[in-house]
């Protein structure tokens, strides 16, 4: 006990630790006494700890080092000492991906993985798969097999586990294993059932049918392991959504049902991923979902704290889905707000705040922030988004909400807490225009003091968008001259970035704003200086339009491609000047993508089943690169598309065949300045044929010039391979827009299911109709984003040539569906939000901007009145009146 | 060391441990060599191509022997090097039947020979002149002679004719070895 209290003391003071001190270098010289002879365990033991300790800590060896220190550890082969033995082969391992020549150790590992020592033998397995590259694995496959099969659980286990991390390295091989981890499924031993559930469904998790099959079959034979069964769960919950998603329902009744059965399972981890997966499911009705919620409700108040986390966590989770479902749990709810453990008190009072009341709001809100301080960033982030969502809920409840989130702002956290809160605050401003002012003064008074360069950065420029626009432009320009003075040279940039915004918009502020910029051109650092002198040179032309364009609206490119073609132009310079319009736009990120930046969608499958990445890792992603730019990628490597100049547009995948037929046929159209690629994604899904000379044959409406077309030679069973078609858009842009018959054409060779081998030499032609391929206007334009529409809309007044025609929208009835409806039509980015119709409002104008192929802008007015359906006056501005033409005749 | 740990030793009464090296091509019979010296119930039946190495003790004469078995594939004998510091004594294992590749044990041999961590050190080496059962295996003579070994200076060597599926020849180069290694260590202490 004393000794206890010692430790924690020390622990306290951070010198608990004995491996604190030790240093890289002296221990792996150390590693000298490994060639003793004999070794000593002990000595031996602690300092391949220390290396492991060293390696755990992040400590980069070099390959050389990494080398010496493993063959040093080799030559621990001799000792019997099973401790030492044990630690050799988790440094075997943790050294296997640095070191050089690692496999010297697979007959030593083989060896002790079928010897008579229980406890080297799933260690060593473990090692030996760590060690083993692709071109070794042939001569431990026999090993592995029998390993799997093992009667000892932890060496088959192990094998199992090793197995699927070989996957990685060679899917294959390891799919040769499949009728040993068949006999594993078997086994009596918990872990094993899982392990070889989780290697059973990766060999076969590419195809739906066979995944059906083992669901099917493993429903029926009730498995022993409940982590088997949970696994279960989650293989039957994605082939539902799978099927939900494709419109299939074959077998989703059985799958339900198995699921649901789960409900009343002896093992508590089952019922709660039963239940967890029938509350997600996408489709789930309010009857299916009461019996799921009773469990989670029932959990809330159990005396596990385990349960009763993992319940709230999941009624936080589908608050929003389901908020008349996890309503009935409110009084269960209530109960856990004061719960000693914080993470599950928050997690109840942030899922009340979701459901419950406006009247509620300030008490929970009292709740929670007498405890806030004690809860982990973690959980302070749930809380902010329980916040975001009430403020989305109840507009009139801001002030509260703010000055919460402003005091959150204050205290300490790190830099995604942080950045969420601004998040929720930026959030709060756009949607809400009577926050705006309080917001932004709070995000004013956070930038003072704010270590979060990023976070900074973001501010400011939103200060640069937001602060112009509002009744008192200046008084934003002294908190972000403040950074000029204070800050590091990032932050200083985006300052002079945000104060040109007030120069170019607020003509008072302009002289003001010149001598702040023409300080700022002293700046030690380049980029500020550079911004500084740009900026300023621009404004003292006094020109609006040129203020507008270089200015308030920024860039419109996307920057990747911009590097791109400037480095080719570098390559091959030309008398041409390098031509702007010749780079793709920059994606719009989706409404979906602004509003749900976390992209909740996506769920985290657990370990086995997937390694999709986290949601936030995924949007971030998604952001960076366009989907444009991601095709072109793929398009520039078919040497017979490279002449069509660069993308311009991609259209989302269109699916011409039905789920689950022989063949799966979906369509992406890519404009181009002069041509339409239409390019088809072929999947065959027969396992005794062989496609070749796969190809679409489409008939183009008139005007259209068929200009190439590239088939894909050959299409095995369960591959996906693509067809392109090149076709020249017609000169006359009405004709652009039409239908395409479309028929999908091949070879045929019947082969072997188990080889994938042709039969003969000999095939037949076939043919697949496929549905029709729309060309749409949309298809021929990109959006683009304009921050001050009113600017650029009076611009074009002057220079652009103007259409307008009046429709009368029968089909619709509210402003809304109208509005959808005319965006979705033309494809172009509403600005200002103006896609937003106030509630209670008789008549409504949005406002588009878009580029047509070809680089020309397009500017839409559209003034939309409710009577009797819906009436549109719709004014269209266009840098070429073909386009203006097109766009209104289009409409009608 | 003590007068009394001294007596021990020269009476060969305290056990001794060494660590040899086995090398050679592959296929020349190492590792059915260091079978044969193990205990009957850690005998192997089947002799696979080693990957790598492989650790065997046996026993011989109140001397321990662990005993490195390398595989001899081209891949594996650069590695051979990072075993050389710290052993005490070297089997070098040659299939006499294969006539066509003596040249290439003969350039692997002076490799090793040469190596730093082996140039000078004293310590025994045992040639074994394998396979001598297989018609038109090359004597032991002839073998030495190929390999030019009476240029070896600075070390003791000895080779033995064996065959290491009966063990003949086998018993002999080790009893050769371990009174060599003996001498080693007492003279060393
Ligand atoms: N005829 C004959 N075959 C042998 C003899 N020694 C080994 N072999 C065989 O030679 C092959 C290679 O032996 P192995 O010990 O694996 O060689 P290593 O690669 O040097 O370890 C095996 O098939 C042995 O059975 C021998 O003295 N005579
Ligand atoms: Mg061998």
């Amino acid at each position: 006990m004393n000794a206890f209290k010692r430790d924690k003391k020390e622990e306290e003071e951070g010198s608990g630790n004995p491996f604190q001190n030790i240093e890289k270098t002296t221990v792996l010289q150390e590693t000298r006494i490994f060639n003793d002879c004999p070794v000593d365990s002990r000595k031996c033991t602690h300092i391949l700890t220390k290396i492991l300790y060293l390696l755990n800590q992040g400590e980069q060896l070099g390959t050389t080092e990494a080398t010496e220190t493993f063959f040093a550890i080799t030559k621990l082969f001799q000792s019997q000492d099973v401790i030492l033995r044990r630690m050799m082969y988790l440094g075997i391992k943790e050294l296997s991906t640095i070191a050089e020549d690692v496999i010297i150790v697979t007959s030593s590992l083989t060896k002790d993985m079928t010897g008579k020592e229980d406890l080297y033998r799933a260690a060593a397995i473990r090692a030996l798969c760590s060690i083993t590259d692709v071109s070794m694995l042939q001569a431990i496959e026999r090993y592995m097999k029998q390993a799997i099969v093992d009667r000892n659980s932890g060496v088959s286990s192990a094998a199992l586990v090793s197995s699927l991390h070989l996957t990685k390295i060679a899917g294959d091989v390891v799919k040769r294993w499949v009728n040993e981890a068949q006999e594993a499924v078997n086994s009596d031993s918990v872990m094993v059932q899982y392990h070889a559930l989780g290697v059973l469904y990766h060999i076969r998790k590419s195809d739906r049918l066979a995944v059906n099959k083992l669901v099917a079959k493993l429903t029926r034979m009730s498995l022993k392991s409940p982590y088997a069964v949970c696994m279960l769960i989650r293989i039957a919950y994605k082939l539902l959504e799978e099927e939900d998603s494709s419109g299939g329902a074959s077998s989703y009744s059985t799958l339900f049902d198995f699921i649901e059965s789960c409900l009343r399972h002896k093992s508590e981890m089952v019922i709660y991923e039963a239940a967890h997966a029938i509350v997600n499911l996408r489709r789930t009705t309010s009857v299916e979902l009461a019996p799921a919620v009773s469990v989670l409700q029932l959990f809330c108040s159990s005396p596990k704290p385990t349960l009763r986390f993992a319940a709230v966590r999941t009624l936080n989770k589908v608050a929003m889905s389901h908020p008349a479902a996890v309503t009935a749990c409110n009084l269960d709810l209530e109960n856990l707000i004061t719960d000693s453990n914080r993470s599950i008190a928050t997690l109840a009072i942030t899922t009340l705040l979701k459901t419950g009341a406006e009247s509620s709001v300030d008490r929970l809100m009292k709740q929670i922030a007498s405890f806030v301080s004690e809860i982990s960033d973690e959980f302070k982030i749930v809380v902010v988004q329980a916040i975001r969502a009430l403020c989305l809920k109840f507009p009139r409840k801001h002030s509260v909400l703010m000055n919460f989130l402003s005091a959150m702002l204050r205290d300490e956290g790190g830099l995604e807490y942080k950045a969420s809160i601004a998040d929720t605050i930026i959030t709060i401003i756009e949607e809400n225009p009577e926050a705006k002012e309080t917001g932004l003064a709070h995000l004013c008074e956070f930038i003072e003091d704010c270590e979060h360069t990023s976070l900074a950065v973001r501010i400011l420029h939103l200060l640069g968008k937001e602060g112009p626009r509002t009744k008192q432009p200046s008084r934003y320009i002294r908190f972000i001259y403040n950074r000029v003075i204070l800050e590091n040279a990032p932050v200083r940039a985006a300052a002079v970035a945000a104060m040109s915004q007030f120069g170019a918009t607020c003509p008072d502020l302009l002289p003001n704003i010149q001598v702040l910029l023409a300080r700022c051109q002293m700046d030690t650092d380049d980029e500020v200086r550079d911004r500084a002198t740009y900026y300023y040179s621009i404004l003292e032309k006094q020109d609006k339009s040129l203020a507008n364009h270089y200015i308030v609206e920024g860039l419109q490119v996307s920057i990747p491609s911009l590097e791109r073609a400037l480095h080719q132009y570098t390559i091959s310079p030309s008398d041409v000047p390098f031509d702007m319009k010749s780079v793709p736009l920059a994606a719009v990120p989706s409404a979906e993508e602004i509003v749900n930046p976390s992209g909740k969608g996506v769920q985290a499958d657990g370990m086995l089943i997937s390694t999709a990445l986290s949601g936030s890792k995924v949007s971030a992603v998604a952001v960076t690169v366009s989907r444009e730019e991601s095709y072109a990628e793929k398009l520039r490597n078919v040497p017979e598309l490279v002449a069509l100049g660069p993308l311009f547009r991609s259209s989302d995948p269109v699916e011409l065949t039905e789920s689950e037929t022989e063949y799966v046929v979906r369509c992406i159209k890519h404009s181009f300045p002069q041509h339409l690629v239409l390019q088809f994604d072929c999947l065959n899904t027969l396992n005794d044929q062989l496609l070749e000379n796969v190809r679409v044959q489409v008939e183009p409406p008139d005007g259209y010039q068929l200009v190439r077309e590239v088939p894909c030679p050959c299409l095995p069973y369960s591959e996906t391979g693509t067809a392109y078609v090149a076709l020249k858009f017609p000169e006359e842009l009405g004709a652009t827009i039409g239908t395409f018959n479309a028929t999908l054409k091949f070879l045929v060779k019947d082969c072997d299911p188990a080889t994938g081998l042709p039969d003969s030499d000999e095939g037949y032609d076939d043919e697949y109709m496929l549905e029709d391929v729309e060309v749409t206007l949309g298809d021929q334009i990109q959006k683009v984003t304009k921050t001050n529409f009113g600017a650029a809309w009076e611009e074009a007044g002057d220079s652009y040539c103007e259409l307008e025609d009046t429709y009368s929208l029968s089909s619709v009835s509210t402003l809304e569906e109208a509005v959808k409806d005319i965006v979705n039509f033309l494809g172009m980015q509403p600005a200002e939000r103006s896609d937003r119709v106030p509630e209670g409002k008789s008549s409504h104008t949005v406002f588009l901007a878009g580029v047509y192929r070809g680089g020309y802008d397009i500017l839409v007015r559209a003034k939309l009145a409710l009577a009797e359906g819906v009436t549109m006056q719709l004014t269209v501005r266009s840098t070429n009146p073909d386009v203006a033409e097109l766009v209104t005749s289009a409409v009608g | 060391m003590g007068f009394w740990d001294k007596l021990v030793n020269l009476l060969g009464f305290k056990k001794k441990e060494v660590n040899i090296l086995v090398v050679g091509l592959n296929n020349s019979g190492k590792s059915t060599v260091i079978n044969h010296f193990k205990n009957e119930e850690e005998k192997l039946t089947e002799i696979v191509p080693t990957v790598g190495f492989n650790v065997e003790k046996f026993k011989n004469q109140n001397v321990g022997f662990t005993a490195f078995d390398m595989s001899g594939q081209g891949r594996y004998r650069d590695l051979w090097e990072h075993y050389y510091k710290d052993c005490h004594g070297i089997i070098f294992v040659i299939d006499s039947s294969d006539r066509l590749r003596l040249v290439v044990v003969r350039e692997e041999l002076n490799l090793l020979l040469q190596h730093p961590d082996i140039y000078g050190r004293r310590f025994p080496i045992l040639f074994f002149a394998n396979k001598m059962d297989v018609r038109d295996a090359l004597s032991s003579v002839k073998i030495a002679a190929g390999l030019g070994l009476d240029q070896i200076l600075d070390k003791s060597w000895h080779i033995c004719a064996s065959n290491a599926l009966t063990g003949e020849g086998l018993q002999e180069g080790v009893e050769w070895l371990t009174q060599q290694v003996r001498e080693l260590i007492s003279n060393r202490s």
